[in-house]
């Protein structure tokens, strides 16, 4: 890496400053531009004033903390343990093959399937009413905007598990991290420790401190999340995101005002949060130690005596069956609430007349998906913007990864990492002024501008690793066999990147199809989505419809995702030379 | 009748359908230091890994390393043990010091835990006097020179007291006034605890004086 970066420095030219400008510029002067323009709306001190009467904003508030923390404290124990699990066992990587389908199931269609899980009417009681229950109608219950938040912390949970599973698998499939934890792992082992504990000691403290930022990600989106909590969470009051959301919505200029401090006080809490767990001594310890019972225990059985039998007999097969258990039942779980989930929304989606305690539909129908199908507008405004801002990030990140110099990168990396982390209604309401000032708001290109901002990051993450890993002296080994750097990278680079690349773009896709806020605001509402469709249709309470729009709004990414991983697929060698 | 020392005899140890090694046996007794030498690719380290026990680590997408055969200490079977309970220590070339403790940690991280607090710290202390390092003890062990981190290495795996240890090119990455006296260090260490050692190196000068060095043939079979 450090000859690599020398021959660069060696050979910087003018124009290749000049392209590195460029690049930099594009991508941070919007980003910039958009914090500068909230910033002056979010620090008006009377509309803080008139926030702080609300009678509704300081329990709103505590809501949105509590419901954060409790699905970011969840997240993070359940991700500990699989990552462990799955270091263990060694089956991280054979979990990854399934992890883009979690990945790209939209927080909406989650949420929406949760509500046709655990409404009253939903299916968790038709199974059994009436015969456990004696119920003949939905009980006058508030199983899914229950006042406590639970729906929309089990919705987040499940959501987010996933997320950090990725982060954390990335750093995994790093060649030379993975070789070293795997030896350190293997000599913690020779010092008397068990496997599990050897993880717990040795790897998890240097995988849980990569992860700290994930999990900031993690906590900000739900705080900040609006679809979400729209459609599960609590109603009176709503979350804090919600009543910032309603507020910007509103004719009144008094109440735009008072959505745009709301969502500055929100920005607030998440600098409290980056501070607590970046900085934070005791966090830290929590994170790290205070997550090493659940990383350990129950404890892992070691897969030596599989791959080392003493006298070529396989281990009995309870001790099979118990190892199997251990090393697939969390992960098991967790593949089957969202086979539950999508199995909510299939159903869901062709039911048509359907009473109460009936476990299936009386009436099947297609009419949700027939309109769906007539619904060019919509797909076609799905599609069109999450290829554009997809293909757009992934173009960018390309150029800035392979020109940027090292510095410039670490200095770029925190700014473009932000729409990460800073709530989404913090975003809507600056890239909405800049395209205001622009004159592209409610326009194509605007819209495409507000979906990238929100991709970029998403797409830098998934393939940083990936050029990191690049053995920077191979193009070294090329340029000095007189091939030029553009053959390097058609020839040599790019073809290895391949299924980084494709992974990166449907990561981008998938984030696109999922976004709400921003196209809805700074689409001035002229750009029906199926995202703005579904969470439309579950406000209304329209099962079959809500249910048709977030499968499509899952299918469109898993399509991509299936796509990406086919075209991105590494080259097959033959196995043996004879 | 039991026979003292490590007995090593292998069957097959390969992968897939590949075979490195085939009908292979050695014994090292107690104090000595046996040199085991071969080309590159002839599953030098993969050997070390099945007497340890870490072979399931060494792969994770490729097929899984299959070792075939056993490994006796002390004429006891330890072939169907977990590695945390063999009690064979292994070094390697790369200290792997862990990076996220301070040298005095990743000491401590091999004494066993029901040892009283206070004579644990006695035990690292004398230990860091021991490798010359008395002062070294808060240190990042990124800061270290090579010789420093091998001789911090070297003294973790001594610490947990294993009942045998394993050598993988352990003086490698050190120069040569270096390497003399690790190689010193280290013979006069396994020998004054009387527990086998196994060397593996590229370098004849690693073969201690009068020591016993075993060859591997580069076998290199494909089935099939």
């Amino acid at each position: 890496m450090l000859l690599a970066n020398l021959s660069l420095t060696a050979r910087r030219s003018v124009s290749h400053r000049l392209a590195v400008i460029f690049f930099a510029l594009i991508v941070s002067v919007p980003i910039a531009w958009a914090l500068f323009a909230v910033a002056g709306q979010a620090l008006d001190s009377a509309a803080l004033h008139a926030l702080w009467q609300q009678p509704q904003a300081r329990s709103a508030l505590a809501l949105s903390v509590w419901t954060a923390l409790v699905s970011g404290v969840l997240a993070w124990l359940t991700a500990a343990r699989l990552l462990a699990i799955g270091f263990v066992h060694q089956t991280l990587m054979r979990w990854m093959q399934h992890l883009p389908a979690l990945l790209a199931t939209p927080h909406a269609a989650m949420a929406i399937a949760l509500v046709l899980w655990l409404s009253p009417s939903g299916w968790l009681l038709r199974l059994v009413s009436p015969t456990l229950t004696g119920f003949q109608s939905p009980p006058d219950w508030s199983t899914t905007q229950d006042p406590w938040g639970l729906g929309l912390i089990l919705a987040l949970w499940l959501k987010e598990v996933p997320f950090l599973l990725w982060i954390g698998a990335t750093q995994l499939r790093r060649d030379d991290i993975r070789r070293r934890w795997q030896s350190e792992y293997g000599l913690a082992q020779t010092l008397g420790y068990p496997p599990s504990a050897a993880f717990a000691r040795v790897v998890w403290p240097q995988l849980a401190l990569t992860l700290r930022w994930p999990l900031l990600a993690v906590v900000a989106y739900g705080l900040g999340v609006v679809d979400m909590a729209l459609i599960l969470g609590p109603t009176t009051p709503p979350t804090f995101a919600v009543l910032s959301w309603q507020w910007l919505g509103d004719a009144n200029v008094a109440q735009q005002a008072m959505g745009a401090v709301a969502a500055g006080v929100l920005t607030g809490c998440v600098a409290l949060m980056a501070a607590l767990i970046m900085y934070g001594r005791a966090t830290r310890w929590l994170l790290v130690r205070g997550t090493m019972a659940v990383v350990q225990w129950p404890p892992l059985t070691t897969p030596v005596s599989l791959a080392t039998s003493a006298h070529g007999v396989p281990p009995r097969w309870t001790v099979r069956a118990k190892r199997y258990a251990h090393s697939y039942g969390l992960w098991a779980a967790l593949l089957v609430a969202y086979l539950l989930s999508w199995f909510a929304l299939a159903v869901g989606s062709v039911s048509g007349l359907w009473p109460f305690p009936h476990v299936w539909p009386a009436q099947w129908t297609m009419g949700a998906w027939q309109q769906v199908g007539r619904s060019t507008a919509t797909l076609w405004n799905t599609f069109a913007l999450a290829l554009a801002s997809a293909t757009f990030c992934m173009a960018w990140c390309m150029a800035w990864l392979e020109l940027a110099p090292r510095a410039w990168h670490a200095a770029l990396r925190p700014w473009l990492l932000l729409p990460m982390v800073l709530p989404a209604i913090v975003w809507v309401i600056g890239l909405y002024s800049v395209a205001l000032f622009v004159r592209l708001e409610g326009q194509w290109l605007g819209l495409i501008g507000a979906h990238a901002v929100m991709v970029l990051p998403y797409v830098l993450l998934a393939l940083e690793p990936a050029y990191q890993s690049v053995d920077a002296r191979q193009g070294a080994v090329a340029a000095s066999l007189g091939r030029s750097r553009w053959a390097y990278l058609f020839a040599v680079k790019w073809p290895q990147l391949m299924p980084a690349l494709m992974a990166a773009w449907a990561i981008g896709f998938a984030v696109s199809v999922a976004q709400y806020l921003p196209t809805l605001y700074v689409g001035a509402g002229r750009f029906d989505t199926v995202t703005t469709e579904a969470v439309t249709l579950a406000a209304n309470g329209q099962r079959t419809f809500m249910s048709a729009y977030a499968a499509l709004q899952m299918l469109l990414p898993i399509a991509i995702f299936w796509l990406a991983s086919v075209m991105g697929r590494p080259r097959q060698f033959a196995r043996s030379a004879s | 009748m039991t026979t003292q020392g490590l007995q090593v005899n292998t069957v097959s140890l390969g992968q897939g359908a590949r075979t490195w090694i085939r009908d292979d046996a050695f014994s090292v007794a107690p104090g000595e230091v046996l040199t085991i030498m071969g080309p590159s690719g002839s599953g030098k380290s993969s050997l070390l890994a099945a007497i340890a026990g870490t072979l399931g680590n060494v792969s994770v997408d490729l097929e899984p390393l299959t070792f075939v055969g056993d490994v006796r200490l002390h004429s006891q079977v330890i072939t169907h043990l977990p590695a945390h309970q063999r009690g064979i220590g292994l070094v390697y070339q790369e200290a792997l010091l862990f990076a996220h403790m301070t040298v005095a940690e990743n000491l401590l991280f091999a004494v066993p835990q029901r040892m009283p607090r206070v004579e644990r710290a006695a035990t690292i202390q004398a230990a860091l006097t021991e490798i010359e390092l008395a002062d070294f003890g808060d240190r990042d062990p990124g800061t270290l020179s090579g010789g420093q981190r091998a001789r911090v290495a070297i003294m973790r795996a001594l610490l947990a007291k294993p009942k045998a240890i394993l050598l993988d090119e352990p003086f490698a990455q050190l120069d040569e006034t270096l390497r003399a006296q690790m190689r010193a260090w280290v013979y006069a260490q396994v020998n004054a605890r009387g527990i086998p050692a196994v060397l593996v190196t590229h370098d004849r000068r690693d073969i201690p004086a009068s020591g016993r060095v075993h060859t591997l043939q580069r076998e290199a079979t494909h089935v099939g």
